[in-house]
């Protein structure tokens, strides 16, 4: 997998959050930890585990809304940064961040009672080992992201130094029947690649936001998405 | 925030879901920082590192070495 080389420096992790959420990217941050609070709904008091944690975003938002968390990650610099942020909100006495594999996770059957990753199906080389991996760890959902081919990001794609995966809906589609889940959800978002975004300052995002809202919340708008999440079972 | 040993109730051994066994090397109140855990039917060890355990399967460990 391209991102256990390239998230392993610790060069990229600590520069990670700035290059990603500053700026026009804090649109994309405050939309994703939107789309994960939704999809997951209330998580006081419940045991999640988030793979592919990295940095821990969601890690520690989730534990600050009162959920009892693991966030599991290959590297460990990525890591050092989140529990740098969890001790900085005071949540450390919900959270444990701990490394490992997605595709062999050090937990038995069905234990917690959600489990989820973001922005990890996009390096999956296996994708479908990983699926099966996640859902065997969890009695309730799973969430994950796609980036979507037929969209915006096709051409962006090409940009980026880790690659990435792009997945038509039959492609997400067959990955379900391999995994052996069902889908519960599906929710798609983001007309515009993020690193559109990125390449912004905040004053000049905000009328490309208006755009990619207005586009998106009109019909068709799924079709041209860059984004989708999906729950499954 | 490191390791705590409520956390040996849920972990086992990613490569064949076994039972671990913590043998703690630095503590600090119910935290601990220095570690392993050991796989009571496959024997391999797995450190924890700073308060961060490394459940690596062996296989990945050493090229994923931070």
């Amino acid at each position: 997998m391209k991102g256990t080389e390239w998230y392993q420096a610790d060069e990229i992790a600590e520069a990670y959050d700035d290059k990603r959420f500053s700026g026009g990217g804090q649109f994309i941050d405050r939309r994703e930890k939107t789309a994960v609070r939704n999809a997951l709904g209330p998580v006081a008091d419940k045991e999640i585990l988030e793979v592919a944690c990295g940095t821990g975003r969601f890690t520690v938002m989730l534990a600050q809304l009162g959920a009892d968390i693991v966030g599991l990650d290959v590297s460990g610099p990525m890591l050092a940064q989140g529990r740098e942020k969890a001790q900085a909100v005071g949540v450390d006495d919900t959270v444990e961040f701990m490394r490992g594999d997605a595709a062999r996770l050090p937990f038995p059957d069905d234990h917690f009672d959600a489990v989820f990753a973001m922005r990890f199906f996009h390096l999956a080389d296996r994708p479908v080992t990983f699926l099966k991996e996640l859902a065997r760890v969890s009695a309730g959902p799973v969430l994950f992201d796609t980036f979507n081919l037929e969209s915006s990001r096709v051409l962006y794609n090409w940009l980026l130094p880790m690659g990435s995966r792009l997945y038509s809906r039959q492609a997400v589609e067959s990955l379900l029947a391999d995994a052996g889940v069902d889908l519960i959800d599906a929710t798609h978002d983001f007309v515009l690649p993020y690193g559109f975004y990125r390449s912004l300052p905040t004053r000049i995002a905000r009328p490309f936001r208006k755009l990619d809202r207005a586009i998106g919340s009109a019909g068709g708008g799924d079709r041209v998405a860059s984004v989708s999440y999906w729950v499954v079972e | 925030m490191v390791m705590k040993e409520s956390l040996m109730d849920i972990l086992c051994c990613p490569v064949d879901k076994h039972d671990l066994e913590l043998t703690v090397d630095t503590k600090d109140d119910e935290e601990i920082i220095e570690g392993t855990l050991t796989c009571t039917e496959c024997g391999e060890a797995y450190p924890i590192e700073d308060g961060i355990p490394n459940l690596l399967p062996p296989d990945m460990r050493d090229e994923a070495a931070a």
